[in-house]
């Protein structure tokens, strides 16, 4: 069977990257966090095509792309990326991509560049234009991304002057996601033991959510050397240390968006994930509640140092009708 | 008229205060210098220390038993970027060792305590106070502490007779 492996630091995205593979499309999918694990795959054959975003830890996609070339592997890439700047889009096709897609992947698009490329082969007269029932609005996307960019901005150069360090910003993933997807997506966090979470309920007028934080316990280590703490890093510190990121991103990105959305958030009691309760548990009790939910999810690094983590912001489909009433000033043409 | 509006003025906030005095979550309001401005009677009740017995006293000198450093590093993004933080139980079970507010039923010794550090913006727009609030989660703790138990004698009696795929 066909293999295609995907590569990106961000779950929502390789869910995202995942979904929008052709439906009809037998194919046997792999899924790797960074470079590193992406050549280690492909050595292992797990990908005939590979989805290559460029931004990642560990090995970025031009690395990888270099990597791929000096030792030969034969495969196809195609790179998906939200760096948008001419550049790198050019930079990626002199290191051997066959195309490039922006962030976010959406169906049409790779179906196109994958029947472009020869990837795909043509099935049938298949032309029907099928509706896009759960994609967001463009330019609502668009205005969700915005006001979060900003709002990261914020919360970023705040988490540069308490930590003393250069934050690399992340662009956000902005998706309507089914409540299968989500459950998919955390129940990625509970197979992978090496992954810490936090999750904090927030309300404001007509809007509701939770945050999640999320930090994988590799960048313990590096995050208790920015915080000068010595000694062993135990379980104890770990949540410590867990606790006052989540507090500052969460916090500072509440902030950051409230303001734009001129409303003010309350904020509930942190709840630690990995430690409380299950996550399934956690779904299954919000299952019925829940059908689609807003997904907004930013990957941040430190410069320098092997840290990572994932905040996403998960908002009721009800929270859209009021943020796009409070934002209608940047909706309209 | 107008004396009549101050008089209703008066009794609002009269009855604010109330409120804020007997709402059942402990309200400390401090200054930058960690000095106590506010002490409602939730704090007053448990921990035994009168408002004008600690009004304008620094705190880590009323309770030695607070870890400074750990408390000034938490309410630094407080200070100097208005930003809520929050402290669960299962970092430190309490910051105040005040006891079981059930003391005849309760099965533990003191009071876990959830703690919300908000900032307060005075009239130039500059965090000078801090409101610390602290709630009581003796019953989660407890709950969470029992099934936890549960769960690692579950653990034992399945290793016991063999049914790993229970």
């Amino acid at each position: 069977m066909f293999s295609v492996l995907i590569c990106d630091d961000s779950m929502v995205a390789r869910k995202q990257a995942a979904k929008c593979l052709p439906d009809d499309w037998e194919v046997q999918i792999h899924f790797a966090k960074h470079g590193g694990e992406a050549i280690d795959a492909l050595k292992e054959g797990k990908g005939q095509l590979l989805l290559l975003d460029l931004n990642m830890p560990i090995m970025d996609g031009y690395e990888t792309l270099e990597n791929i070339i000096k030792e030969g592997i034969d495969t196809k890439v195609v790179v998906v990326s939200g760096d948008i700047q001419p550049e790198a889009h050019e930079r990626v096709k002199a290191l051997g991509a066959l195309d490039f897609i922006e962030k976010p992947v959406s169906k049409p698009v790779l179906k196109k560049i994958l029947l472009a490329n020869g990837v795909l082969e043509e099935v049938k007269e298949e032309v029907k234009n099928e509706p896009a029932v759960d994609a967001l609005d463009p330019d609502v996307r668009d205005c969700y991304q915005e006001i979060t960019n900003i709002a990261m901005g914020q919360a970023g150069d705040h988490l540069a002057r308490i930590l003393n360090v250069f934050v690399r910003l992340p662009i956000p993933n902005v998706n309507l996601i089914e409540v299968s997807e989500l459950h998919m997506m955390l129940q990625d966090i509970e197979l992978k033991d090496s992954v810490s979470g936090i999750c904090q309920g927030f309300v404001g007028p007509g809007i509701s959510g939770e945050a999640l934080f999320i930090l994988s316990d590799s960048s313990f280590g590096d995050v208790a050397r920015i915080m000068g703490i010595n000694g062993q890093v135990d379980d104890q510190v770990q949540l410590e240390l867990l606790m006052d990121a989540a507090n500052i991103l969460i916090g500072t990105c509440l902030n950051g968006l409230a303001s734009q959305l001129d409303l003010y958030f309350s904020q509930g009691h942190p709840v630690v994930l990995g430690q409380h309760r299950s996550i399934s548990e956690l779904i299954s009790s919000n299952k019925l509640r829940w059908k689609r939910t807003l997904a907004i999810e930013l990957s941040y690094g430190l410069e320098g140092y092997n840290v990572h983590c994932d905040l996403v912001l998960l908002l009721t489909e009800e929270s859209m009708k009021a943020m796009n009433y409070k934002l209608s000033h940047l909706l309209e043409d | 008229m107008e004396e009549l509006d101050d008089l209703d003025d008066l009794a609002e906030f009269h009855w604010m205060m109330d409120m804020l005095q007997t709402v059942d979550v402990g309200i400390v309001v401090l200054d930058t210098q960690f000095q106590i401005r506010v002490w409602n009677a939730f704090m007053e009740s448990h921990s035994g220390l009168l408002p004008s017995q600690v009004r304008d006293r620094n705190l880590f000198q009323l309770f030695p038993e607070i870890d400074q450093a750990w408390l000034r590093n938490k309410c630094r993004p407080v200070f100097e970027l208005k930003n809520r933080a929050f402290i669960t139980w299962e970092q430190r079970p309490y910051i105040y060792k005040f006891p079981n507010y059930r003391p005849i039923t309760g099965t533990e010794d003191f009071m876990y305590q959830n703690v919300t550090l908000s900032p307060l913006t005075g009239a130039t727009g500059k965090v000078d106070h801090m409101c610390m609030m602290i709630y009581d989660v003796t019953d989660v703790a407890a709950n969470k502490k029992r099934a936890e138990a549960v769960e690692v004698t579950l653990n034992e009696l399945k290793e016991k007779t063999g049914h790993r795929s229970m």
